[in-house]
């Protein structure tokens, strides 16, 4: 009995370490490839050559890094990812508790208009921030990239910490105020560290969101403001590729969020163990 | 009480808002000498801005270039250019957009004089590429790039004696550069059936690359798409020259590598350049040859021969797809952007633009024998040029290009019968002329 | 004031104490922020795509004047096959690609929901595709899939596929625009599923377990009924992106062949800048806004309100 118990576990563990290695062999491919393409000349690469070591040139990096529209590009979307999430995920986390903590009229409505007004294409909106942006001299501004991602990813952080937020428990806040503690200081100091988890998880998607978001930067930036995304689009959708350059250009821009994740998963853990969630 | 708080608050921001549209409309300002320029992103204005100290450095202006893909230039500047507000002192436009901004753009009359450089001299530019900047008998700006068909053909293909042996004894002549379309669907069938490499390169890219296709076969073949008749657009299409154009170029199709129906210009480079099956001839935009000479993306570097584009039963004929600098009407900076542009069209940087392997629209350039040596593509361009034919050019050319790519692509492709085909394009391109009011 | 209290809808208990309490009972505060900087940022582009909707708006002032026409633009909209094709496009994305991605998402985060060596490298690096930049990923499948020398195309052949033009087909190209879709964003489906499952406490479970559930009936007896938040709002954040997806699809196939992958956001971009038709594309626009609005509204009606969610998920 214990011996087949313990041979089933064996089996289990087995079975998951193929499936996850399976999943990740397939979900890692495309990616692979265009890890290798950043290091392999555009002619091997567009001649579907198979890989061999000597193939291996950092020619596409050198001229990648010497590529100051992207470099700039690089700049900028660190910038505006870090200011647009800290925007979101501090304005979008005291919406999602004002949401989910109180109990007013209009609550649905508010929530969902928020969830409504982000389901417009970007298209349909742009030359209207354009215009608006140019009326206020935001135009091709780090501030106004800023705002206009923050506006997409405010609503976006909203629906993803109500979930995490309807997990935790009321009476840590409950006793917090019964001792005193006004609601804001409950809020920072409460719930927050309870709520970690969740706000890691914003924090990454809406990184992420702002990191690869296109269409607004494409239009509402010009020369000081452009975002890596719009250079590395310069790279592809001309009518000469530089397929090599392309590559490392995405390669690079992959290596932060990579790290960033890495990283957020020990919060990720050490939240749920901590935070008393499990209450 | 709080909700009519917020409300309020909402209200008096949007108001903000337009109220400091109207106050940023009111033209006011110190003239400055800085520019804005808008060009589409390809080495040509690269190379132009590598030599901007210079021009700074001699007038003391400033020029900040965006460089945007072609289709984002258009949208951008039908966003940023208005009749009483421009983001840019100087905007590139492609040729078949001209019609869509003419109204808002200072005509070259117009021009401030230049204090450093002089005017641009207009009989300089290539005649055929003149009509480019021009819109409705207004000269509007000065056409820049000499952007057009030539055709490349691969040299160590038909100068192979084994190849021409074979070829002579099945058509009873030699190989060579294709003269005319039959030619070249001769060879390339020959080169295609025998696995040597494949016939022809199509090109299926966007729409306006499309019309092109369209264009040219339909020229070749004695017909053209759309013409000012009693001052008004009309569709002029014969039916079946037209019919015959596109059959032709379903036969090119077939002696096309396979996924010929999805290749844009990125799939044409690695068919042509990459593969080392290869193909044998096709058009190309002069901007990407140095892709195609440039032994790190180019297995056939310095194997290409250059020439106009193939003859059909009616004559030669090489598309534009020229771009041509402007300066909008409501330019703060216009003295300043004249100026740019008058450098920027002279002879001297043209001169050094050609030896950074672009094109400009000047034919006493390409023509010079000391640059001709060096890049055997130029007199092939000269030759280009003295054919040139022009896409058809109204605001409305966007929603026609669509049409033609959606019904060109089935015709040529098999999936629709190319005379029904033909058929749908002159109905459909009659129901957009006629909600335009032409 | 009191009409944000309003008639509060207590039946969670706990609730009233929120409520009630003196001075911190408003969410007001909480709210204004967020309410300023995404209300101040698109109601002003939202109201005026509505007004612009009622014109024959040329996107540029250059190419026509600009004259009301009442609804005129709804009335094109409603005769144009175009538009149809393209909403029945993006319907049948969403009912294919999103299902899979939530199945796939689900599956891999219960597997993966433990404790492994490398497991935190393991799940960083199942994220990739999530972050790889959506028009470099167009590209990359693009090639993948070209029939000469494309690594996809090449296997498929392989394991027994007819060699095809993938993107040249409607049909092939359609599954490749959902193939791609899925494989990017099921990792994003995954990571918050796993987020939910390690909040759930393992006490639920053990208790489960000591009743003698199987796994099967624990998966659907306890986790899902306790993930339902986190599924439902992944569920909608997949929606909402899916609705405005453009930049991949865009660069794999244009639209095309044809108009079969011409989804809703490429149509409104190709009436918007293609056409230079503004005032169509804000109509497509305000469509979309009102059939979200419907979709919302028959969430909340169907039991998918804040207070069935917290019942559900929280009600601890």
């Amino acid at each position: 009995m214990i011996l087949t118990l313990s041979s089933r576990r064996k089996l289990i563990t087995v079975a998951i370490g193929f499936f996850a290695g399976l999943i990740l062999l397939i979900e890692l491919y495309p990616i692979g490839i265009t890890l290798l393409n950043g290091f392999r000349r555009d002619i091997v690469i567009l001649s579907g050559q198979g890989f061999s070591f000597d193939q291996i040139t950092g020619r596409s990096y050198e001229m990648v890094f010497a590529n100051r529209q992207y470099m700039a590009g690089l700049w900028n979307s660190v910038v505006v990812g870090l200011l647009s999430t800290a925007l979101s995920v501090s304005f979008g986390a005291m919406a999602a508790y004002g949401i989910s903590r109180f109990r007013f009229a209009g609550r649905n409505v508010l929530a969902y208009s928020f969830l409504v007004f982000r389901m417009l294409p970007q298209m349909s909106l742009v030359v209207a921030l354009y215009m608006m942006f140019r009326a206020i001299g935001l135009r091709d501004t780090i501030w106004g990239i800023t705002l206009a991602h923050t506006s997409f990813n405010a609503p976006y952080v909203i629906w993803l910490l109500i979930p995490f937020f309807i997990t935790v428990d009321r009476a840590f806040e409950e006793a917090a105020m019964i001792d005193g503690c006004s609601r804001w200081k409950t809020f920072l100091l409460v719930f927050v560290p309870l709520a970690r988890p969740g706000l890691v998880v914003a924090a990454v998607f809406s990184f992420i969101n702002s990191w690869n978001e296109f269409l607004y930067a494409l239009i509402l930036t010009g020369v000081r403001a452009k975002t890596a995304p719009v250079a590395v689009s310069g790279m592809i959708g001309g009518e000469v590729l530089t397929w090599g350059q392309m590559c490392a250009a995405s390669s690079i821009m992959l290596a932060p969020v990579f790290i960033f994740t890495l990283w957020m998963q020990k919060y990720l853990i050490r939240g749920i163990s901590v935070g008393g969630v499990k209450g | 009480m709080k909700k009519a708080l917020v409300f309020f608050l909402l209200v008096a921001m949007t108001f903000t808002v337009f109220a400091g549209g109207q106050r940023e409309a009111a033209p006011a300002a110190q003239p400055t000498r800085e520019i804005n320029v808008l060009l589409w992103d390809d080495p040509y204005p690269r190379a132009l801005e590598a030599m901007l100290p210079e021009f700074e450095a001699a007038t003391g202006i400033r020029v900040n270039i965006e460089m945007l893909q072609p289709p984002q230039v258009l949208t951008r500047t039908a966003i940023a250019v208005t009749d009483t507000a421009t983001d840019y002192d100087v905007v590139g436009v492609d040729e078949g957009n001209v019609p869509v901004f003419a109204s808002m753009l200072l005509p070259f009359d117009q021009w401030p004089e230049g204090q450093v450089y002089p005017r641009t001299d207009v009989t300089s530019v290539t005649e055929k590429m003149l009509d480019i900047g021009t819109w409705e008998g207004v000269q509007l700006g000065v056409p820049i790039n000499g952007n057009l068909y030539v055709w490349m053909t691969r040299k160590d293909l038909i100068e192979n004696a084994d190849y021409n042996r074979r070829f002579r004894a099945e058509y009873g002549y030699d190989l060579k550069v294709p003269d005319t379309l039959q030619e070249l669907l001769e060879m390339g069938t020959f080169f295609h059936e025998n696995d040597i490499a494949y016939g022809f390169g199509p090109f299926h890219g966007g729409p306006a690359g499309v019309l092109c296709e369209a264009v040219y076969m339909w020229h070749s073949f004695g017909t053209s798409f759309i013409d000012v008749v009693d001052g008004t657009y009309k569709v002029v299409l014969d039916e079946d020259k037209a019919v015959e154009g596109m059959e032709f170029y379903k036969k090119l199709m077939a002696i096309s590598p396979p996924g010929a129906e999805t290749m844009a210009h990125v799939e044409r480079q690695a068919a042509f350049a990459a593969d080392p099956k290869g193909v044998f001839s096709m058009f190309i935009w002069p901007a990407q040859i140095p892709a195609y000479e440039n032994p790190d993306t180019s297995l056939v570097s310095g194997k290409i021969a250059y020439s106009a584009p193939p003859a059909g039963p009616v004559g030669h004929g090489a598309v534009t797809g020229a771009w041509a600098i402007m300066i909008p009407k409501a330019s703060r900076n216009q003295e300043a952007a004249a100026e740019f542009v008058y450098w920027w069209s002279s002879h001297e940087v043209a001169e050094r633009l050609v030896q950074a392997n672009t094109i400009p629209a000047r034919t006493e350039v390409l023509t010079n024998p000391a640059f001709v040596a060096e890049k055997p593509h130029l007199p092939a361009l000269a030759d280009a040029m003295a054919v040139a034919i022009s896409r058809p050019r109204f605001a409305e050319i966007g929603e026609v290009q669509d049409v033609i790519k959606l019904r060109w692509t089935e015709g040529v492709t098999g999936n629709r019968d190319p005379r029904e085909a033909v058929r749908l394009i002159v109905r459909e391109t009659n129901e957009i002329l006629q909600r335009a009011g032409y | 004031m009191k009409s944000f209290r309003g008639p509060a809808t207590s039946r969670t208990e706990g609730a009233g104490f929120f409520k009630g309490a003196g001075g911190f009972g408003s969410p007001v505060p909480f709210l204004i922020p967020a309410l300023l900087i995404v209300f101040a940022v698109l109601i002003f582009p939202i109201l005026f795509a509505f007004f612009v909707s009622l014109f024959e708006w040329p996107l540029s002032a250059g190419a026509g004047p600009r004259t009301f026409i009442g609804l005129g633009n709804y009335v094109t909209l409603s005769r144009d096959p175009g538009f149809w094709n393209s909403l029945w496009l993006q319907l049948g994305f969403i009912f294919i690609a999103i299902p899979i991605e939530m199945v796939l998402g689900f599956l891999a985060a219960l597997l993966l929901n433990r404790e492994f060596r490398g497991g935190n490298l393991v799940r960083a690096l199942l994220l990739l595709p999530v972050f790889f930049l959506p028009v470099v990923s167009g590209m990359t499948w693009r090639f993948m899939l070209q029939p000469r020398y494309g690594a996809l195309n090449n296997l498929l052949v392989a394991l027994g596929a007819p060699p095809t033009t993938w993107l040249a087909q409607a049909r092939t190209a359609y599954a490749a625009v959902i193939a791609q879709d899925v494989w990017r964003m099921w990792p994003f489906v995954f990571m918050l599923m796993y987020a939910g499952l390690a909040g759930i406490p393992d006490e639920l479970i053990e208790a489960a377990e000591i009743d003698g559930a199987s796994y099967r009936q624990r998966v659907f007896s306890v986790i899902i009924p306790v993930l339902y938040p986190t599924i439902l709002t992944t569920l909608l954040l997949r929606i909402i992106d899916a609705l405005r997806i453009f930049s991949e699809v865009y660069v794999m196939t244009e639209g095309g062949p044809g108009m079969s992958t011409t989804l809703f956001s490429l149509y409104t971009h190709r009436i918007a800048f293609g056409h230079m038709r503004m005032g169509l594309s804000s109509a497509m626009a305000i469509f979309l806004l009102i059939l979200s609005i419907l979709f919302a509204v028959t969430l909340v009606r169907k039991n998918l309100s804040l207070d069935e969610l917290e019942q559900r998920g929280g009600g601890r």
